[in-house]
């Protein structure tokens, strides 16, 4: 008898605990519901404002140190506007942005890439188109750089910054002992400077292809406009082209070529890009390939700045496209979510204008990184010589990034094939067989 | 009588919360999946029905069957690696001797550190430029066997095994540990006076005293080995071209990379469609040797 009694208790007190349980767990998802507008009062006294931002702003570059002081100016001078950030390191930006989009989880906030990469959050309807507020940036951002992220007449995001994937940045000493005192101006005398480097025991050019991007990105949006042409990457969105076309094909038996000369260092493939950089820095490698961004690390902040030139992929035989060219992209353009509150939209529309003018452009520039900008934002003598010398470099017109222009899918397939090359596997038919298949099988 | 149905519904009821979580956390999501799997969708816009196209499709990409050929590998390199070493630690550590605390945390220490940790580290300890492993092998003089261990496509798969195993094995220890200090004190003196010692008493004694755990350390590494993510993704990222891709990876790339989401999700259904088999598959074997 004692012990039944005993048992009913424990039923009794698992029928709470459940109950208990659940209506806790509904009351969550209440608040979560409700969080756009609560959260205005809960946060910090009368009238404040929480804002998500989600931005890639997290490795050590100077870019980065801008951005987060101006969000830090912004907190600072707008006490009723907190803004939560979640920094997501670059390599796995994309991902998460997609996969949030995916379950209609965006940040208030979003830094986002122009072409091919903002079509599927517009065909969501996820951002807020910002055509009303535009006469906030038309005097400042360049129409060339703004319309990237110009979807069917609408404008969805406003860049922070120019980069260039391509610049080719050289130790001047290794290049003149092997007999070079200029950059090689053309294809033959490159491959016979990178062969003249490895006889000297130096590794010709440090390679950190661990996440695939450095191949497609800062090698093969340059190789296939010197190749092929400007127009070559939207003819085949087009269908106008195919990837198997000869001259592309020529374009990625370049890689085949490095590869079989042993130009990159052996761990090319289990190295990221941040790793290769270093490698160069400490010498160890004659040529890095990489974006625009690093000319700051390399040259601006390196004591040693002044060892390393810079140059663009020199012309090649039967070329159709540009050799002063180099491959730009606007990047970092600052969107917000479609469908805030009244309330939150505006306090995010106020960050904007903010985050985005001409301070940060001046910032930046003092920083060494390439702006967008029709104005001149930096004062005499205020920019540094190794900037000038990079937009001097860049300023004879850019080509399109591969994966700007090329969706998804092909782009990953293409960065297999790349990496496969590397190690001695397929051809550059292969690869262009089957990016080309990848591509169809969208349509 | 009464007592036990009051007894059943204690228990149910004690069960209830963890069940209705287990349901909402790991039933529901397996059926969504496999409901998505039916569908082309980039998880963005519309979706669209396919049938078993994308079935069809995984079964005719050359990267997936590579993917169930590499987590084979992990399976069958784990079962032979990780059990026999977690079986031998936890049978040195079981004996009275001092320190043994200190090692047996050394031995958990692996199981415990963060997979990222596990990676990065070995992910220097492989490079081919200044890596440990290179450099000891240079050191004892025996540079014909330095290899590129991660680029080298015959051998990176291997080199990522091995580093799943020294992730995993402290965790067996510690299971067998606990089975072996369940063996009663007198089985071992009864064997001790019968003259059983050294490795004839380890083999006719204790292991098959401690059978049913190892059987389910062996059902364990399998299904382990088949959810294989965090340590390879951030080791190779599954390259260089897809050489140490595994299945989750493959699953990965397509839903999240590629926001190939109905496609992703086909692919974890036959995840878990593979590691079901191949458990049942075991657990069968080995209840079929009980008898």
């Amino acid at each position: 008898m004692k012990k039944r009694k005993g048992i009913k208790g424990v039923a009794l007190l698992s029928v709470a605990t459940t109950l208990a349980l659940a209506t806790a767990a509904c009351g969550n998802s209440n608040d979560a519901n409700n969080g756009e507008g609560a959260s205005s009062s809960d946060a910090g006294g009368k009238g404040t404002v929480t804002l998500t931002m989600m931005h890639p702003w997290t490795s050590p570059n100077a870019d980065n140190d801008v951005y987060k002081a101006r969000i830090a100016a912004f907190e600072a001078e707008h006490p009723n506007i907190k803004i939560n950030q979640d920094g997501v390191a670059a390599a796995q930006y994309k991902t998460k942005l997609f996969t949030l989009a995916a379950g209609n989880n965006l940040a208030d906030i979003d830094v986002v890439w122009p072409g091919a990469d903002l079509d599927p959050l517009v065909s969501g309807d996820l951002l807020l188109p910002l055509n009303d507020q535009m006469s906030n940036w038309n005097e400042l951002v360049r129409e060339d750089a703004l319309a990237g992220f110009n979807k069917n007449g609408n404008q969805y995001a406003v860049p922070t910054k120019q980069n260039f994937v391509d610049i080719i940045y050289y130790n001047k000493e290794m290049f003149s002992k092997v007999g070079y005192d200029t950059f090689p101006a053309t294809y033959e005398e490159w491959i016979d400077a990178i062969k003249k480097l490895k006889a000297a025991k130096l590794t010709p050019i440090s390679l950190g292809n661990k996440e695939q991007w450095p191949l497609q990105s800062s090698y093969m949006s340059t190789l296939t406009q010197r190749f092929a042409g400007d127009d070559f990457l939207q003819n085949v969105v087009d269908g106008k082209a195919k990837f198997t076309d000869e001259d592309f094909v020529k374009a990625v038996a370049v890689i085949d070529e490095l590869t079989k000369l042993e130009a990159f260092n052996s761990d090319a493939n289990n190295m990221d890009s941040v790793q290769a950089q270093d490698y160069f820095i400490q010498e160890k490698a004659a040529m890095h390939i990489t974006s625009a961004t690093v000319n700051a690390r390399i040259r601006i902040d390196n004591p040693n700045g002044s060892k390393f030139g810079i140059a663009l992929f020199p012309s090649v035989p039967g070329g159709k496209g540009d050799p002063k060219k180099a491959a730009g992209v606007p990047q970092f353009g600052i969107a917000i979510k479609s469908g805030l509150s009244k309330e939150k939209q505006d306090a995010a529309l106020e960050f904007m204008k903010y985050f985005v003018n001409e301070d940060l452009y001046k910032d930046l520039s003092k920083a060494g990184i390439m702006v967008p900008t029709k104005k001149n934002v930096a004062g005499e003598g205020e920019i540094n010589p190794f900037l000038e010398e990079l937009m001097k470099l860049t300023s004879n017109g850019s080509t399109r990034v591969f994966d700007s222009v090329i969706p998804t899918q092909p782009s990953k397939e293409f960065e297999n094939g790349l990496q496969a090359l590397t190690i001695k596997q397929g051809t550059p038919q292969d690869v262009a067989k089957k990016t080309q298949a990848a591509l169809d099988a969208l349509k | 009588m009464n007592t036990l149905k009051g007894t059943r519904a204690a228990i149910f009821f004690g069960m209830l919360p963890a069940l209705l979580i287990y349901i909402g956390i790991a039933i529901i999501p397996i059926f969504v999946s496999l409901y998505y799997s039916f569908f082309n969708w980039d998880g963005i816009s519309a979706k669209s029905a396919v049938g078993f196209d994308n079935y069809v499709r995984i079964f005719n990409d050359s990267v997936f069957w590579l993917s169930v050929k590499n987590n084979i590998i992990i399976m069958v390199t784990g079962l032979i690696g990780q059990i026999p070493l977690g079986l031998l630690l936890a049978l040195l550590l079981n004996r009275k001797m001092r320190g043994s605390t200190f090692f047996r945390t050394v031995g958990f220490m692996p199981v415990v550190i963060s997979s990222v940790m596990v990676s990065l580290i070995w992910g220097m300890i492989y490079n081919s430029e200044y890596g440990f492993m290179n450099a000891l092998l240079g050191f004892f003089g025996l540079d014909s066997w330095q290899r590129n261990w991660l680029g080298d496509t015959s051998i990176s798969m291997y080199s990522v095994s091995l580093a799943y195993i020294w992730q995993n094995c402290g965790l067996y220890m510690v299971i067998f540990l606990a089975a072996l200090q369940n063996i009663p004190g007198e089985v071992n003196e009864a064997a001790e006076l019968d003259g059983a010692t050294g490795l004839r008493r380890v083999f006719r004694i204790t292991i098959p005293m401690i059978r049913s755990t190892i059987l389910v350390a062996v059902v364990y590494s399998i299904s382990n080995s088949f959810r294989v993510f965090d340590l390879v993704q951030i080791l190779t990222g599954g390259g260089p071209a897809h050489m140490t891709e595994v299945m989750t990876i493959y699953m990965y790339n397509h839903a999240f990379v590629s926001r190939q989401f109905g496609y992703g999700s086909a692919a974890s259904m036959l995840i878990l469609l593979f590691s079901l088999i191949v458990v049942s598959l075991v657990n069968r074997l080995g209840r079929e040797k009980e008898i």
